[in-house]
């Protein structure tokens, strides 16, 4: 079976003022379809930039990221919003819904970028999953975190996407909320086996992917099997 | 899906978007006043002059479409000569000249029995005709707006008048003296500003048209039947130009408001247009959203300049009745196009820097 997501001594470099600061230092992984991975390591190690590079919103600075098949590194910038489009699907620490749009909308805006039209099923199936139905017509100001975050996962998921990448998804919860976004994580890649790529730097929260891949100084420093 | 996301954008920021949509309104409503206001005079001073009931207007060498500009350079025994022409019912010789105090009014020095002749006479709302070298006659809008009743004095053009009679307006000017006496005033004896010549028939004003050029080469030979239709900007030096700039303020009104209510939406929306982008939105479905958002408040300015248009003339024309302002379905959908465009062009810049906005450094804004 092929990866889904493969990276070959990838690098990212930052410059700031005079100075480059290398992100990410020669990584090279591989996540194949179905795996729920989770990358772990202290701040400042790279993690949050290897999800920008692999999700196709930041371009690399050397090396090569295949994604279902596809080089993002050889991709223009409308090339991998295309891909992002079709086959990433984001969910972050500060869930980032769009505060004038309710629930609803939130999650029925990927499917409008997403260009096939709403597809009511899909809506009712993902909605039901992560249990929104009766939150629907609130705002995010009206929602709390984890229904927020719960939010967001739907609208990464309603396009049926072939991989997600949560950056840090519990990082603005309380603990319960927290096990019920990573028990969703978790029966998202088991029942519907969404591909996961979870970055986190709580140890509690890796163990929910069937793998963690630590990382240190933009490199991965090793790796382990967990079910 | 992005026409609901749109409006509730616009609705978020209500102020914002109240104050955008004023700022509009202002420029649409500019547009249409000065716009109104220039062709209402225009015309209404076009209606006036064919109100004199004359067949053909006769003036000096390169004298303006606007009678009251042509000054009185011409011998009144020219009107001797019209008379005798064929077909010529009636000649009226005029002198005009205009009073400056308490606003902008033409005045037309008449000898009553020629313009009679041609005009049919006046309708008397009250009052009698002239007789005495100081009596004038107003128009009832003159009356109107000036609160002026017969047996007042008037003070006009360094004179005073007796305020003898009120009549019908559009018979060419508000205010009628008899010709001596303006005369005296502006030192043109024997002299007039146009005549106004009355055919027997109309159908006869072409050829008298061609005996008076014949008669008085190079002198202004105006058929009054199409008088409106001359009557525009382009023919009243400067007035064009005063047109073209105050609708260039009124863009720039729009444009600049436009760009700065855009520009910081931009700036306020940083982070919800990473999402945008991280959720595989394209650079031309952030401009879209930009730009409809913009023809959204665009089109809100100018349904309200439309009708702060219409408010604005109802007040203007109580307060001074001798105005008008002349608002067209026309120049109200060229108001509107041009506070769209305005809008539009002033919404380029911040949808283009939106839609090149770096999605990781957006997604990090604060």
């Amino acid at each position: 079976m092929e990866p889904i997501l493969k990276t070959e001594n990838l690098w990212k470099v930052y410059r700031q003022g005079k100075v480059d600061v290398p992100a990410l230092r020669g990584v090279s992984m591989e996540v194949m379809p179905g795996e729920f991975v989770s990358i772990m390591g202290p701040s400042g190690c790279g993690k949050s930039t290897m999800l920008h590079v692999i999700g196709g919103l930041a371009q690399a600075t050397r090396g090569r990221v295949f994604l279902d098949g596809n080089d993002l590194t050889t991709m223009s910038d409308s090339e991998r919003t295309l891909l992002r489009r079709h086959k990433v699907g984001f969910v972050f620490q500060k869930f980032n819904l769009l505060p004038t749009l309710d629930a609803y909308h939130n999650i029925t805006l990927a499917q409008h970028i997403h260009g096939n039209g709403f597809d009511p099923h899909r809506f009712e199936v993902v909605a039901q999953l992560l249990g929104l139905t009766g939150r629907l017509k609130h705002k995010p100001s009206e929602l709390s975190g984890g229904e927020q975050q719960r939010v967001a996962l739907a609208r990464a998921i309603v396009g049926e996407p072939k991989i997600v990448l949560a950056d840090e998804p519990t990082g603005n919860l309380d603990t319960k909320s927290s096990e019920a976004v990573l028990n969703l994580l978790r029966s998202l890649n088991k029942d519907l086996g969404q591909t996961i790529v979870m970055i986190t730097h709580n140890p509690e929260a890796a163990e929910y992917g069937n793998r963690v891949l630590h990382m240190r100084d933009g490199e991965v420093v090793d790796g382990e099997s967990i079910h | 899906m992005i026409r609901h996301m749109i409006v509730q954008n616009v609705l978020h920021r209500p102020l914002r978007t109240l104050i955008t949509v004023v700022a509009v309104a202002v420029e649409v409503t500019l547009v249409i006043i000065v716009v109104g206001l220039t062709s209402g005079l225009l015309l209404e001073s076009a209606k006036r002059t064919e109100g004199v009931g004359a067949d053909i207007m006769v003036q000096p060498p390169s004298a303006s479409v606007f009678i009251a500009f042509s000054g009185a350079p011409m011998p009144i025994a020219i009107g001797d000569k019209l008379a005798h022409l064929d077909f010529v019912q009636a000649v009226a010789p005029v002198l005009t000249t205009f009073n400056t105090v308490n606003g902008l009014d033409l005045i037309f020095g008449i000898d009553p029995e020629t313009f009679d002749s041609v005009t049919g006479g006046f309708v008397m709302h009250a009052g009698h005709e002239l007789r005495e070298p100081n009596d004038i006659l107003i128009d009832d809008i003159y009356a109107r707006a000036k609160k002026v009743q017969v047996g007042q004095t008037l003070h006009i053009v360094g004179h005073d008048f007796n305020v003898v009679g009120i009549v019908e307006h559009g018979k060419g000017a508000r205010l009628f003296v008899l010709m001596p006496t303006l005369q005296d005033m502006m030192g043109a004896h024997d002299k007039a500003s146009v005549f106004f010549v009355k055919n027997d028939r109309s159908e006869h004003t072409p050829a008298v048209t061609e005996e008076i050029r014949d008669l008085l080469p190079h002198y202004e030979i105006r058929p009054l039947k199409d008088f409106i239709s001359q009557m525009t900007s382009s023919n009243l030096p400067g007035l064009g130009a005063f047109i073209n700039v105050m609708i260039g303020i009124a863009v720039a009104i729009g444009f600049l408001v436009i760009f700065l209510s855009m520009y910081t939406t931009v700036i306020e929306r940083t982070r919800e247009i990473g999402v945008l982008k991280s959720l595989g939105a394209s650079k031309a479905y952030i401009v879209q959203i930009i730009l409809s958002e913009t023809a959204l408040l665009c089109l809100g300015g100018a349904v309200l300049g439309i009708a702060l248009s219409y408010a604005m003339r109802s007040i203007f024309i109580k307060l001074f009745p001798a105005l008008s302002i002349l608002i067209t379905p026309r120049w109200i959908l060229w108001a509107a196009l041009i506070a769209l465009v305005g809008g539009m062009f002033g919404a380029a810049y911040p949808a283009w820097i939106a839609s090149r906005k770096d999605p990781v450094e957006a997604l990090a804004y604060e």
